[in-house]
């Protein structure tokens, strides 16, 4: 029997993770060792025996234990003790203090302006501005005004006037708002640029992660690559992957804002892929009930529902075989 | 990419804690907001799965030594093994998946996660070793003893025993 054995490279040697020399080493010394040749098929079995082991779904209550977490067990609470919201404004400017705004220190260039008896901060057509608030970064296009209505560990919320906002934020979710004459866009770990104006006209586009638009009780829920028109006493609108073909977006709209009915319903129906499944399973809920059907008709065509998502269901919209089927379809958005 | 990670986070978990499924979903679910709150100091150094997996480890050995966890007789894990053909096979399976689950949570934590590692996610040695914080050469040691005794603690089992006889 050799004097060196190696029965820690087993595993290694069997995974195919040796490099040459280590490989050719342990070969050779199988071919003479038996008792090393015995420690390899007890490793060997022993890595079959794990293949008994399933596999656990998550439980579905994971999720919403992490949203509800504690604030105290979330970590962003550390963040909060340093937090400090700073505005940058060009290249040069001047320091203002503003003690009214919790955790803001203003860096204001000329063109930046900050209406302190009512916290709101403006860009003119010339500038730019970039927030760095504890849980990601917000920027400010030109023309646009957003007024600070919290800035706590466990909320920031910001009102958007008019304008174009940028947010990139890493945090967990629903920690991050803003609020714009249309709806609240709130942050599930996403970046996102939101545009509008003063009446409610706008859109929201999504970079990355998912928002959730919402407004007395209707909820547009948006994920990376789509985007969501708003308008006047409408709300936030049907969401719409961004590289949906033109006819569907234009009849979205037309649908969405301007009574399209059927008309326009057709159109988007025709033309919808699978991905646009996102589009058809909003629109379930904003439609009448025939209208309904054609609806429930092409998406079961573009991916049929699963098992456990009935027809009749669908159509009653219970919220939670659309939850289901949403789970399914999300794969694909 | 909570959806992708979720269910390889989570059993990772419940096996680690014996099948205890509070332990293993209040682990997951401190994974996910470490994991969250730590997202902006990610510069993509390290691959993604080895930079969640080393807040895995984290996660589960520091709640190991909180908790002091004992193995536990029966588990949730036998309501959910995926159904089979029949009642029988079913039963039999489950009993197989049963017997793995506990002579794994039997391991010495060290070579328990070492063995999860590699069997949810198939991460490289390379990726182990990041996520374990040891070298390569330790991941092929701990996985040798860890299969190792795995393999010796279930030969002797009736359910294992049965099939190769």
């Amino acid at each position: 029997m050799p004097d060196t054995h190696y029965t820690e490279w087993m595993a290694a040697w069997l995974d195919e993770a040796l490099d040459t020399g280590q490989k050719v080493a342990v070969e050779e010394h199988l071919a003479v060792c038996a008792a090393c040749r015995a420690e390899c098929e007890l490793v060997r079995t022993g890595m079959a025996m794990l293949s008994e082991l399933p596999s656990v779904k998550a439980p579905d209550s994971l999720w919403a234990s992490i949203e509800k977490a504690p604030r105290s067990r979330r970590p962003v609470m550390r963040w909060a003790l340093a937090a400090m919201l700073i505005l940058t404004a060009g290249a040069a400017g001047l320091w203002l203090r503003q003690p009214r705004l919790p955790y803001v220190t203003l860096r204001a260039g000329a063109a930046v302006q900050q209406h302190s008896a009512a916290h709101w901060i403006s860009t003119d057509a010339a500038s730019r501005a970039r927030v760095n608030i504890p849980i990601g970064v917000v920027e400010l296009g030109p023309n646009t005004s957003i007024r600070v209505l919290s800035a706590k560990a466990d909320e920031h919320r910001l009102s958007l006037r008019n304008g174009t906002l940028r947010a990139s934020i890493q945090a967990p979710p629903r920690l991050f708002f803003v609020e714009t004459s249309a709806g609240t866009a709130i942050d599930l770990g996403c970046e996102y640029t939101i545009e509008c104006d003063r009446r409610g006209f706008g859109v929201l586009r999504v970079t990355r992660g998912w928002v959730s638009y919402e407004s007395r009780g209707k909820t547009s829920l948006v994920p990376a690559g789509a985007m969501c028109w708003t308008r006047e006493g409408h709300g936030p609108g049907t969401p719409v992957f961004a590289d949906s073909a033109t006819p569907l977006i234009d009849a979205l709209q037309s649908f969405d804002f301007a009574r399209g009915g059927d008309a326009a319903l057709g159109v988007i129906l025709s033309a919808a892929r699978v991905r646009d499944t996102l589009t058809l399973w909003h629109l379930l809920a904003r439609s009448t009930i025939a209208q309904r059907e054609t609806i429930y008709e092409r998406m079961a065509a573009l991916s049929p529902p699963p098992s456990n998502v009935l027809r009749e269901d669908v159509l009653r919209l219970d919220a939670p075989a659309l939850e289901r089927w949403k789970a399914e379809l999300a794969w694909q958005w | 990419m909570y959806e992708a990670c979720k269910d390889r986070v989570y059993s990772i978990a419940l096996y680690f804690f014996h099948g205890d499924a509070s332990a293993a979903a209040d682990a997951s679910q401190q994974v996910f907001l470490k994991l969250f709150s730590t997202m902006r100091s990610y510069r993509g150094d390290a691959r993604f799965e080895t930079w969640l997996y080393r807040i895995v480890v984290n996660v589960c050995l520091d709640s190991a030594r909180a908790r002091k966890a004992q193995p536990r007789g029966e588990s949730e894990v036998l309501e959910r093994v995926p159904a089979a053909h029949s009642v029988e096979r079913q039963f039999v399976d489950a009993q197989r998946a049963a017997a793995v689950q506990h002579a794994v949570s039997a391991l010495p934590e060290k070579l328990r996660m070492a063995i999860l590692l590699r069997y949810f996610d198939e991460l490289s040695y390379e990726e182990m070793a990041g996520a374990l914080d040891c070298s390569m050469g330790t991941v092929a040691s701990r996985l040798s003893r860890g299969h190792k005794l795995l393999a010796e603690r279930l030969a002797a089992h009736p359910w294992f025993a049965r099939k190769d006889k």
